[in-house]
């Protein structure tokens, strides 16, 4: 039988079986949309961090207080989340001293100190939590590889400026933000001289202004010390190098460190693994979406072989081979799957797109929001060819016991 | 090939069924020989074992034990996709059920065996087309078979025999399910076939109006051939 006759027998199954049909095509499309949403999102998520510690560069050092907890975020950057001790532990701060310790050292070229915290931002009457981040603003443009799209960075003698990220000043309030226009923080006037290229709503001050703003942080205690060194190959040899120095003027052992050091490598490592796992874990659980669906495909084709027991006596006796059958059993199979995977693929693009809405709007989910999914072709080949080849291998089984029924068996079936 | 050929053989053929632990036989040793372009008539009574006879004849089955030739070929030795692509060129089937294809038209029903065959389109539609006048059908091809009534049904079944233009037409039971009248025709349209298009007809049935059609009358009876009468 030509393929083009055996594709309309299976196509004419397929409209001849509406309800069932369709239910089986249903649970092709869950899976697949699922597969879909998930793979674009954590594609977009995975592109977006990396290009976070991309465009932060190899070469800086992240020092907090406490031990073994900062590794990962990236400070003094939108979406950064630093870590460390916060001043509540009074007792395991980093100061002055640690950056005179530092200055000590040849192999940093730069230092950065920075405290952060939330607090509100006013605009004509409108409010907003936000969060704000003091830089020391001699160097931060040193340690802060941002985008700007308007204005500039913060620079030596700013006091009351604030360079705010790309989602306050737009659509945060009901008036856009612009350059040089004044925002209330904390009872203080603060003008806006730059804008971030981004989706965040992060605030950065210089460090004076912002120990007035956020309250529970104290004169001369950091959360935060980003350094940048002269020779990133060397970096583990500095790290060391910092953590012995550091350990020395802090009067601790190696055990009993209370500062951790790590570079944006390390954090890029950790976070990219973070990120596999969560990606793998979410896969099989839209894996097992769609093998519920292949399941469904199976017991479709089993119930359609039953159902069409005598057809298929018929066509026996009137000529048609077992690889006849099999053909349009498989082709009836695959078409649900094809179908499933068009719907699906469509259902998950829409998904990909809605569902950073429903989770919560980081930046990084509102940037692929905005851009109106971003489901790659070669994911959606994917998702295609995986519903027919899924299709293919759930009605493997049944389409082989039906062509090997025998014809007289077939013909008296009831 | 020839008349007075024969077409058909039986061999020794039995056929027994398993039930569970029982063994039905329906078939006991049968011997006969189908010629060429013969119109023949298995009677018998139910249980006489003529289902399973024209199983088969028509390849469907095979034998528990003894040979069946088919112009000569042991076909019970043939692997199953030869005996269906012999099956398709060689044997056309009439049912008493019919047996069309519910979800497609007349036409596709009698295409369908062409197409197992992989003819063209264009070749399809002829022979289709003219089967459908032999059949006295032309205008109810784009019919569903539940559009149509047990004599047209049947028609349409005959059709579909004659579509991949077998030598040997085997119908069980085809008046079956219909009342005496349109039998009649059917019956008739068969002996048409046989005269007219130089087919062998083998027909299976109680209807002892068959007779009158059929030149040589097997009887069967306890899963034995009672008697083989030839007309001339």
């Amino acid at each position: 039988m030509k393929f083009s006759k055996a594709f309309r027998q299976a196509l004419n199954m397929v409209l001849h079986s509406r309800l069932r049909s369709w239910l089986t095509i249903l649970g092709i499309v869950i899976g697949v949309a699922a597969v879909i949403a998930i793979v674009s999102m954590s594609q977009e998520l995975e592109r977006d961090v990396t290009g976070q510690f991309d465009s932060l560069g190899a070469d800086l050092l992240t020092l907090t207080a406490g031990s073994s907890r900062a590794a990962g975020f990236s400070p003094g950057r939108p979406g950064g989340f630093p870590g460390g001790a916060t001043s509540s532990e009074e007792d395991i701060v980093l100061g002055a001293s640690d950056v005179q310790v530092l200055k000590g050292i040849p192999d940093i070229i730069t230092i950065n100190t920075q405290i952060s915290g939330s607090a509100d931002l006013y605009y004509v009457a409108e409010r907003g939590s936000v969060r704000i981040t003091g830089v020391d603003e001699d160097t931060w443009s040193r340690v802060a590889n941002i985008d700007l799209a308007n204005g500039r960075t913060l620079g030596p003698a700013d006091t009351n400026v604030i360079v705010i990220g790309g989602r306050i000043a737009d659509g945060f309030f009901d008036k856009r933000l612009g350059i040089n226009q004044a925002v209330t923080i904390e009872g203080r006037l603060f003008r806006i001289v730059g804008i971030i290229d981004d989706q965040s709503t992060s605030v950065y001050m210089p460090l004076d202004a912002a120990y007035g703003v956020l309250e529970d942080k104290e004169k001369g205690v950091y959360d935060t010390i980003i350094l940048r060194v002269k020779d990133e190959d060397r970096i583990d040899e500095i790290i060391n190098e910092v953590e012995k120095r550091l350990r020395l003027s802090r009067h601790v052992t190696e055990k009993e460190m209370d500062f951790t050091i790590s570079s944006n490598q390390e954090a890029q490592k950790q976070r990219s693994e973070m990120m596999g796992s969560m990606t793998t874990f979410l896969t099989a659980i839209a894996a097992v979406a769609l093998l519920v669906g292949a399941v469904g495909v199976m017991n479709s084709m089993f119930t359609s072989v039953l159902e069409k027991t005598k057809e298929i006596g018929i066509m026996k006796a009137i000529g048609a081979r077992n690889g006849d059958i099999l053909k349009i059993f498989l082709m009836n199979a695959a078409l649900i799957g094809l179908i499933g995977g068009i719907l699906g693929i469509i259902l998950g693009i829409l998904l990909s797109g809605f569902l950073p809405y429903l989770m919560g709007e980081t930046a990084g989910m509102m940037r692929m929001f905005g851009s109106g999914g971003t489901t790659s072709a070669k994911v959606i080949l994917l998702g295609i060819g995986m519903s027919v080849v899924l299709g293919v291998l759930s009605g493997l089984v049944p389409a082989w016991k039906a062509s090997r029924l025998k014809p007289v068996d077939a013909l008296r079936y009831e | 090939m020839n008349q007075h050929e024969v077409l058909l053989r039986l061999k020794n053929v039995s056929k027994v069924y398993q039930m569970g632990e029982v063994e039905v036989p329906a078939l006991k040793e049968v011997s006969v020989d189908i010629m060429s372009g013969d119109f023949v008539a298995v009677i018998g009574a139910s249980g006489s074992g003529k289902s399973t006879m024209m199983n088969l004849l028509g390849c469907l089955d095979l034998p528990t034990s003894g040979r069946i030739f088919l112009k000569g070929k042991d076909i019970t030795r043939m692997p199953e996709s030869d005996l269906a692509t012999l099956r398709g060129g060689t044997i056309g089937f009439i049912f008493q059920q019919y047996h069309l294809i519910p979800s497609i038209t007349a036409f596709e029903n009698v295409a369908l065996p062409l197409e197992f065959l992989e003819y063209g389109d264009a070749e399809t539609t002829v022979k289709v087309k003219r089967l459908f006048s032999l059949v006295g059908l032309n205008s109810k091809m784009n019919n569903l078979p539940t559009q149509l009534s047990g004599g047209e049904q049947q028609r349409v079944s005959i059709a579909r025999s004659l579509a991949a233009d077998p030598e040997v037409i085997l119908a069980d039971e085809p008046t079956g399910a219909l009342d005496s009248v349109t039998g009649r025709n059917i019956l008739e349209l068969l002996h048409k076939l046989w005269k007219e298009e130089g087919k062998t007809v083998i027909v299976v049935s109680h209807d002892l109006r068959l007779a009158k059609y059929a030149r040589t009358i097997i009887e069967l009876k306890d899963g034995r051939i009672k008697d083989v009468r030839r007309r001339r």
